[in-house]
């Protein structure tokens, strides 16, 4: 299904903002991204059916478009869920390897312009100065930044003492060195398999009359 | 059914007047309006005349270096947007019949120091003072439906454009929902001419406005007429449920 192009544009126009603002609160993102100037990446979304294009700008801004006809650096091809599923990971580049998304072309500048946005520390204390003053925006800064530790360490508890509880307690699932140890095991068997079917066809070989060989 | 006629009349409006007398008329309107054109664009519009000129950019895919030609550029936000695309190798040229539009264009490019590779031009659409094969891209936003000859004006886009050049016509056309056309001409023909008496004190020229986008050829018509006068891979998009739409064609 074709969407109204003005709806695509006003979406895109406001993610443009925003990826811009973030880069603009990073101490050193833009001049990084201002590195990989002409990076073209574009996503081609089948559904809904969506194409958006990222293009890395000299002065190391981002702009999004919905159509172009220059040459994309890397493209990638998938439908909505598999994009979504990749940018809720914990660790997207996996997810991405591991997903039904199609990547086509340069993917080395994929992984460097991930590289840029993982290593992004976005100040979001200047906004809050600038617009509530120093002292309302720094307290108001310092509570967030409180909250937001306090979320983070209370995820990364709670993620922990339910895998204890399922592995350790539960015995519900065996834990991750037993798995590692079952497929290397596996992985031996495997090899020892393949050289025993080797052997067997090389043994076959000698047991033939030469006539038949022939 | 194409607008020129067999007689030496044309629309002005739902007003029939003589060819000669439009372009007069047309200069009246703009005239009365340029100095707030942009804000009754965004207040009319709602801010979508952004998104629309920005799917136009998008569209046009100009590379640096190259020359576009934006017809009716009126107060040349286009221009603007595309003398950054085409850089300091390229040129842009901004035309429109109106001296008072291009004067608020210019001053306007001026104080965001746009004027580098911008030259600006006042030219009638239907008989464009430039070099055949001269232009990489024409845009022409809003502005078709007030030329009084548009077989003419899209036949004299032609010859100026380069083969290969391309031609992107932005201009209000018909709503593709019978609900959403109701709705649309309640707003044209009430809050519009209400809006033009607050902001510019003038009902009578977005009356005009809202009358002239109803004259105006529907999507496939206008598709006809581009194909008629030359172009090639002629193809158009709906914008807004078909309240405005793209029409683009290439020079063979």
């Amino acid at each position: 299904m074709q969407h109204d192009p003005a709806i695509i544009a006003g979406v895109t126009l406001a993610i443009e903002a925003a990826i811009n603002e973030a880069i603009s609160l990073s101490l050193g993102t833009r001049e990084a991204l201002s590195q990989k100037a002409g990076i073209c990446i574009a996503i081609h979304c089948s559904s809904p059916e969506v194409n958006v294009y990222f293009f890395v700008s000299d002065s190391g801004s981002i702009s999004l478009q919905n159509y172009s006809e220059s040459e994309t650096t890397v493209s990638l091809s998938g439908s909505w869920r598999d994009f979504q599923a990749v940018a809720a990971a914990d660790d997207a580049a996996g997810a991405l390897v591991n997903s039904n998304i199609t990547v086509t072309g340069d993917t080395a500048a994929l992984i460097e312009i991930q590289q840029i946005v993982s290593d992004m520390d976005i100040d979001w204390e200047a906004p809050l100065v600038a617009s509530l003053g120093h002292v309302a925006g720094h307290q108001l800064a310092n509570a967030l930044r409180g909250f937001w530790r306090w979320r983070t360490d209370s995820h990364e508890r709670l993620t922990r003492q339910v895998s204890e509880f399922i592995i350790e307690e539960g015995r519900l699932s065996p834990s991750k060195h037993e798995i590692d140890a079952f497929l290397g095991d596996v992985d031996d068997i495997v090899l020892k398999v393949d050289r025993l079917e080797s052997r067997i066809k090389r043994l076959q070989r000698q047991l033939k009359p030469a006539s038949e060989l022939s | 059914m194409h607008e020129t006629s067999t007689d030496d009349t044309t629309d002005f409006g739902y007003e029939r007047v003589r060819k000669e007398e439009k372009a007069g008329r047309v200069r009246e309107v703009f005239d009365s309006v340029a100095s707030r054109y942009d804000l009754m664009n965004d207040l009319m519009s709602g801010g979508m005349h952004r998104l629309w000129k920005r799917f136009t950019i998008e569209l046009s895919s100009v590379r640096p270096g190259q020359t576009v030609l934006d017809i009716a550029g009126g107060t040349g936000d286009l221009a603007a947007k595309f003398s950054q695309r085409v850089g300091p190798d390229g040129h842009v040229i901004l035309a429109d019949i109106n001296a008072a539009m291009l004067s608020v264009g210019r001053d306007r490019l001026i104080d965001k120091g746009a004027l580098n590779n911008i030259s600006v031009s006042q030219a009638d659409a239907q008989f464009l003072p430039y070099a055949d094969n001269s232009i990489d891209c024409i845009t022409i936003a809003f502005g078709l439906r007030n030329v009084t000859d548009k077989a003419l004006a899209l036949r004299s886009m032609h010859r100026v454009l380069k083969p290969g050049g391309r031609l992107l016509v932005l201009e209000f056309s018909k709503p593709t929902s019978p609900l959403l056309s109701q709705v649309y001409d309640a707003y044209s023909f009430s809050a519009l001419p209400f809006m033009g008496k607050l902001i510019t004190n003038d009902a009578d020229s977005y009356r005009y406005l809202a009358e002239s986008i109803r004259k105006h050829p529907d999507q496939e018509t206008l598709l006809d007429m581009v194909e008629d006068a030359g172009f090639v891979d002629c193809k158009y998009h709906n914008m807004t449920g078909g309240i405005v739409a793209i029409h683009r064609g290439v020079k063979g």
